[in-house]
This record gives C-alpha cells, structure tokens and sequence, in this order.
C-alpha cells in the first residue's frame, strides 16, 4: 500500500512537471514556424529563404527595404550620392551598438565588405557588384569613424537595391568576433534586434533579445523604421509539414505560420482564437512557353492561350480568392504598378480559335510541366489545362519534383511550364529575371534585343518617371510577344493566434518578430 | 561463433561497397543540381558553376566515387552541401531518434502481436480469431501518416494531452522526451502489431498442427502448460526473423511520421537529402540504413538458436 502511494505521487510529480513546463518555456516566447531548416548564419553567403529571414533578425546593413518596396537608410544616418552618380557617401548612426557591446564604426564596414567581395567567401551577389552585374564598385574608403564613401565606375540607379537585398545579406555590417580566429564564420554579432540563441538543427533557432538595440524612431517599416524587439525570445520550430503546422498553430504549440496554404484559409477563417492577415508579396506566378519550340514558337498560339484562360476564375479558385489576376512581370505591391500594368483583357474563346486557325493548329498536344511541392503550381496547370481545351487546345500536365524542374527551367527543357518566380524588388530586375539571349542563358523565357536594351537603359537611369515610361513600353512588348502569361503576384496570409499582437506581413515575404509582443493571460 | 560473425562481417562489405556505389550514381542520375537548388531561380550560370566548383561536383562522376570512397573508408563521410554539417555525426545523432522509437514501438508491438497471435491460432476459427484477425489486417491496412494525423488530432488538438510539435532527448528530460514520442510510438506500435499478430498466429498455426503438440495434450498437460511450453517458443522463431526484417525498414523507413510528428530523424533527414539533392547526405543515409540492415539481420541471425535449438549458429 505504501508503494502504491509512492508511485501514485510520483507519477502526478511528474504529469505536474510534464504540464507546468511547456507553460512556463514558452513564457514572452513568439514562435514562428519555419518550413526548413535554415543554412547557415553567414548573410548572404550559403543561404535560402529561411536562412534570410533569421539572420536579418540579428543583422543590418547599411540600407534597408522600406514596406513599399524603396530603399531607406538603416545603420546609415543618410547616404549622399555625387551628382555624376558614381559616388555614395554612407553616414554612420552614433548610437549603434554590436551584440558585444562594440560601437558600430566605418571600419567594421570595411571589414565586412571586405569578406563579402572576397571571391573564395561566395557572396551571392559578388557579380552584382564587381563589374559582371548591375554595377562595379572601383573603391571603398573610411573618410573617418562614422563616415563610408563607395565609388562606383559608372552610375547605377540599382546599387542601393542591391545592398539592400535580402538574398545578399542586406549586405550587413557584422563585427570581427562573428568569425573566429582562422577566419572562419562562427555566429552573427551583429546589430540588429535580436541575437543569437541556440540552433538545434532540424528543430529549432532560437533568438535572443538583444536589449540594447538602438531602434530608429517611427513605425516599422518593411527591414528599417522601429524595429524595437519586445519579445524575450523568438523561436522558430522547424515543422515540414503544413498539416503538423497547423495542428500545432490550433493547440498553442505555435504562434504565428507566416505562410498559410490557399487550400487552409476557409478553415482558419472560422476560428475565433486565430487571425490572418493578407499581405501581397512580390513572387509572380504565371505559365512559360518554349519560344523555340516548333509549336509554341508561333506567337499567335502564345496568343491563343492568353486568351483562352479565364485569368479572373484560375486566380480565384488557386489562391481561394486571395490574390487579384494580374498579367503585369512587375507585381502589384509594386509602386511602378501602374494603369498599364493593371489592364486586364477579357477572355474570348472566338478569338483564340480564330488564332489557332490561323497559325495551323490541329491539336497537337502541348506539354505542360508542373510541380506538386507547391500546390499553386500544381493547380495552375491543372485549371489552365481545363480552360484552354474549351478552345481546343490539348495540354498534358506532367508533374516533377521541385529539383527536377528547377533543372528544367534553368536548361530551357520544356514546352510550358507552371513556375514561380521569387520577388525581384525593382521592375529592372523583374524584366530581367525574363528576358535575354537564349543561346547564352537558356532559363530566359523572353528573347527580344529591343526590349533587352530598353530594359539595360532602365538599369542606369534614376528619374523615375522616364523608367515608368520605359517600364510601360517594356510592358507592352511583353503582352505582345506574351512569352509567358503572368497570372497574379503571390498573396501571403499570415495565421497568428489571437494573443500575438502587431504580427503582419509584407513585400518581401518573409516574417518580422519585431515589434510585435504577446498578450499574457491569452 | 566467432568466425562465422566475421565471415559475415566480411561480406557486408562487397555488400555496402556495392550499396555505395549504385546510390552514388543514381542520385546523380536523377535531374537536379544542388547547387541550383542551393542558389534559385535569380542564381546566374556562373555563379552555379562556381558553387558546383566548390563541392567537386564538376568532376567526372567516378573521380568524385574515388575521392568519397577514399574518405568513406577511413570514417568519413563527407559535409552535407547543405548546411556544411559533418554527415557521419549527424546520421548518428539522426540515428538515435528513429532508433529510439522504432525500439520501443516493435517491443510493444511483439508484447501485444504474439499473445494475440498465439490466442487467436488456438482459438482458431473463433469469434475470438476472426476479431483479432480482422483487427490485425485493419491496422495493417491503414497508411501509417493517415493513423498519424489522426491520433495527432485526437490526443494533440482536441483532448491536448500531449504537444504536437518537438523532440527532447531522453537525456534532457525523459518525462519530456515521453510526451513528445507517444504518439509517434503508439502509431507504430498499432501498424506493427497487425503485421506481427498475422505472422505470430500462422506460425502458431503450423506448430498447433505437429504432432509433439498432439503428444503433449495426450500427456495430459494443461492447454496452458501446451501452449507457453511447447507452443510459442517454436512459434515464435519464424516471427522473429520478421521482427528483424520489420526493424531493418523501420530504421531507414520512417519518414513519413518523423514528417508528420516532426521528428529529427534519420528518414526525415534522408527526404529532405533526396529533396535538395544533397548527395553526400543522401549516400551517407543509405550507406548508414544498409549497414543497419545487415547488422540487425546478423544479430536476428544470431539470436535464432535461442528459441529454435535446432539451427545451430554455426
């Protein structure tokens, strides 16, 4: 009997411990679910998406995506440009500190742009900057201890872009203790909210308010603006797949999916302890022809299939009625999204018929590849396949693993494909993620020396309303070359539990733990 | 004894040599560049051939074989193009999840499977029998990641009795390290038993039918004494060698819950390799899963004369 007592209080010692300490671990603690697991610390440098989002979380650079999509300054105070263009002085903030206490000099700025342009380091954007890209910086130099100057050969209207791209790091400025003593990356002592914690591969990383942040005044704005870290801790639990997620995100296992499924959105929408928020991003989504393919290449059947889709319908019934059509290469959160980019032909079965009369088509079937690792894909095709057959137009969709078509698009390999492209955050960039000399770089879907020219021209200049001239007449090109037919920008819809305050997404896409704070008691 | 462990330690080599070579040639058949993977869709030409550069992948594909091989035989097996990361330790550490469940869970499944199996052989023909076998062909028919999600919903979502997301070690905190595996072990555990209990009650079958069994009951011994003494020791070999064969594709096989249950373990590792085509990771988890293989087959093998006498391990 007295054995029976012990194991009794025993066993309820430990079904008490077992409830009372996940309660008690996730105290302050804002848990956002991450997909896959990230690469590496090192910005910029073996990276993905994941990888971006947690490192800006403890880095900065010297300038930052504003939420629509400009460039504003970050650990700069403000950056001033020569009139020739081809000089940026990079003011340095006087309140800025590292993780390790060390006040944020130019010298630490050279220290890391000396790593990024080392060519053994395999900085992502190297080419953007050495000469082989968008621009050539020729010299760096530390005027003094809180000033910068970078000199570049000729004028780019893109340089800030570049510094402030996510993929590149945000080029941030990281201390010399990040690195250890044979110069080797160890962990991110940067500037940025928050700091490094432990990274349990394959389950979590795990960050650490950084408590002497120095926040920008203001609200928060895209990578820069207030940036204040009001959380202790920012988990985030890696969890592949989107049904455990959500699971967990019910039970209070987790906080905030940044990324929701389309096909989850009804669901979510019924419940009272969860809230989403739509942000649109600027990911394209659209279906790719083979312009040297013996069929498609005849641009009236290109034509035919634009306007055989009901745009509206597939869009509506792909992302659950989140996203707007749009047949525009530059996405809409873009602030070059203008009347031109918004027009929206309608649907019309005759004409398309009419068009395939004409160039000869006698429904031949056309192979459209696709992947099922995301859905959209999946069902873009799938819709495209059903609507395009009202016009007589055969499609067979052939689905392949993500790597498989990735490999495929790069190789040009194909006669359509269903494809996602990741945000280009300038319309120069987006036009030329797509256009260009086939025999040089297959992946390009988008052929036409003409509107490579306009496109470079739209590279160099900086005034703005001369590049929404050239942006709109690159648009009209496009629509009538239509070497693919553009569907909408991706929409993210955030689920966050209802205790997570001043969560939202943006632009870029990927999610943002400052600022944002839990109600206790929830 | 000795010698025929070696001899068959010896021949697991030839055997892992040729595993290793088949699945390096075969991941690099199958399209995909990890390097691509690695940089995306915005990544220039140059920047992929510098990166596959990096990785030796540039070289021609027997060269690269060599260089692994050469490694491989002296206890390493590369870094994951990935995230940089050692393979050997991480297919250990990866290892040591799956390992821990796929253990607790066949050990409950033989604790359930063979009294059922045995029960169900001797009432054969039974209400009794037809209840345990149509129960163990429903378990054995349901996919394990649909049983999963289920018992995810039920016991993690609805009643919230255990979290539905995380691992701890046992080493951390056992009473932790419970929670977060009784679903994945519970659901193992039920797909398991309907496959051992069919085994467990034909074999029992057979050995109900012989004619020592008749013997024993013309003895006078009781049905209890027939079936414990007689009956499940001889029974219970054939199920033995499927319970080596059942924790040899476990090991290597549970993807599919360590996805739903978000474990860290070795299959989760291994599809998430194939998916990112990250060669060094995904050669490693095969060679690893082969040796596996092999050695609980050889510890299966070995274990066999214990409740069969007439094999001898010699």
């Amino acid at each position: 009997m007295k054995h029976r007592s012990i194991i009794l209080s025993a066993v309820a010692i430990g079904l008490a411990g077992l409830i009372a300490s996940p309660a008690s671990a996730q105290e302050d603690t804002l848990r956002i679910r991450l997909n896959a697991d990230i690469r590496s610390t090192d910005p910029g440098i073996n990276r993905d998406a994941n990888t971006d989002a947690v490192v800006l979380h403890m880095v900065e650079g010297l300038v930052a995506y504003c939420e629509d999509t400009s460039v504003g300054p970050l650990l700069a105070k403000s950056v001033d440009v020569s009139p020739d263009g081809k000089v940026y002085t990079f003011n340095l903030r006087d309140d800025v500190k590292f993780h390790n206490g060390a006040p944020l000099t130019a010298d630490d700025v050279l220290f890391s742009w000396k790593r990024y342009v080392d060519p053994a380091n395999n900085w992502r954007c190297l080419p953007e900057v050495d000469g082989r890209g968008l621009a050539k910086v020729v010299n760096v130099e530390a005027k003094d201890a809180k000033t910068v100057v970078f000199t570049l050969e000729k004028p780019s209207a893109l340089f800030l872009t570049v510094l402030a791209r996510p993929d590149c790091g945000e080029t941030a400025i990281y201390h010399r203790d990040s690195l250890t003593s044979d110069g080797k990356w160890k962990d991110p002592i940067g500037t940025g909210p928050f700091k490094m914690g432990e990274w349990k591969r394959g389950q979590y990383i795990d960050l650490l308010r950084n408590d002497s942040y120095a926040a920008l005044p203001g609200k928060r704005d895209g990578h820069t603006g207030g940036k204040a870290p009001l959380v202790a801790k920012v988990r985030f639990p890696i969890i592949p797949d989107s049904s455990a997620a959500k699971a967990a995100l019910l039970s209070g296992g987790l906080d905030v999916i940044y990324d929701v499924q389309n096909s989850d959105i009804p669901d979510y929408k019924q419940r009272k302890d969860v809230t989403l928020r739509e942000q649109a991003t600027m990911d394209i989504n659209g279906l790719l022809f083979q312009t040297r393919d013996p069929l498609l290449k005849d641009v009236r059947i290109r034509r035919a299939l634009t306007l055989a889709l009901d745009i509206p319908q597939l869009v509506e019934t792909v992302t659950e009625g989140a996203s707007k059509p749009s047949l525009s290469i530059i996405p809409t959160p873009s602030s070059y999204y203008g009347k031109t980019q918004a027009e929206l032909p309608k649907r019309d079965i005759a004409a398309a018929k009419k068009l395939l009369a004409e160039a000869g088509y006698n429904g031949q079937p056309i192979k459209m590849l696709a992947t099922k690792r995301y859905p959209s894909i999946f069902d873009m095709a799938v819709l495209a396949q059903a609507m395009a057959q009202e016009a007589g137009v055969k499609i067979d969709v052939e689905v392949l693993d993500w790597a498989t078509l990735l490999d495929r698009y790069n190789k040009g390999d194909y006669q359509a494909m269903s494809f996602s492209y990741s945000s280009r955050l300038d319309p120069s960039l987006s036009f030329e993620m797509i256009s260009g000399d086939k025999d040089a770089q297959p992946r390009k879907v988008w052929d036409n020396a003409e509107s490579r020219k306009l496109m470079t021209r739209s590279m160099e200049i900086s005034d703005r309303a001369q590049r929404q001239a050239l942006f709109d007449d690159l648009e009209a090109k496009f629509r009538a070359d239509a070497p693919m037919i553009v569907l909408y920008s991706a929409v993210e819809t955030s689920a966050a539990r209802a205790n997570v305050q001043n969560y939202s997404g943006w632009a870029l896409g990927q999610p943002r733990a400052w600022g944002v704070s839990l109600k206790s008691g929830s | 004894m000795l010698s025929y462990v070696a001899k068959r330690l010896i021949w697991t080599l030839p055997t892992l040599l040729l595993v290793g070579f088949v699945v390096f040639v075969i991941v690099r058949l199958i399209p995909g560049d990890p390097a691509q993977i690695i940089l995306g869709d915005s990544a220039s030409p140059e920047q992929v051939a510098a990166l596959r550069a990096q990785y030796g992948l540039d070289r021609p594909i027997f060269v690269q074989f060599a260089f692994w091989l050469g490694r491989a035989a002296q206890g390493d097996l590369g870094r994951s193009i990935t995230d940089g990361q050692a393979v050997l330790p991480l297919l250990i550490e990866r290892f040591q999840v799956s390992a821990m469940i796929v253990f607790i869970a066949v050990g409950f499944a033989v604790l359930i499977a063979v009294p059922a199996g045995l029960i169900a052989a001797w009432k054969q023909n039974s209400g009794f029998d037809i209840a345990i076998v149509a129960g163990a062909t429903l378990l054995l028919s349901i996919p394990s990641f649909w049983l999963g999600l289920i018992l995810l919903l039920v016991f993690g979502l609805k009643l919230g009795w255990v979290p539905v997301i995380g691992y701890t070690p046992f080493s951390q905190s056992p009473t932790q390290a419970l929670l977060y595996i009784a679903l994945p072990v519970v659901t193992l555990t039920l797909i398991e038993t309907g496959v051992l209990t069919r085994m467990a009650r034909a074999s029992a079958i057979e050995v109900l039918r012989l004619e020592y069994v008749m013997h024993a009951r013309a003895k006078g011994l009781s049905e209890r004494r027939v079936l414990l003494r007689h009956v499940l020791p001889n029974a219970f070999a054939p199920t033995w060698t499927v319970i080596g064969l059942v924790l040899g594709n476990l090991l290597g096989g549970i993807a599919v819950l360590e996805t739903v249950f978000t474990l860290p373990g070795l299959g989760r590792l291994l599809v998430d390799a194939i998916f990112a085509r990250d060669y060094p990771v995904v050669q490693g988890c095969l060679l690893f899963t082969a040796l596996i293989y092999v050695l609980v087959n050889l510890v299966v093998d070995l274990c066999y004369p214990l409740f069969d006498p007439r094999v001898s391990a010699s």
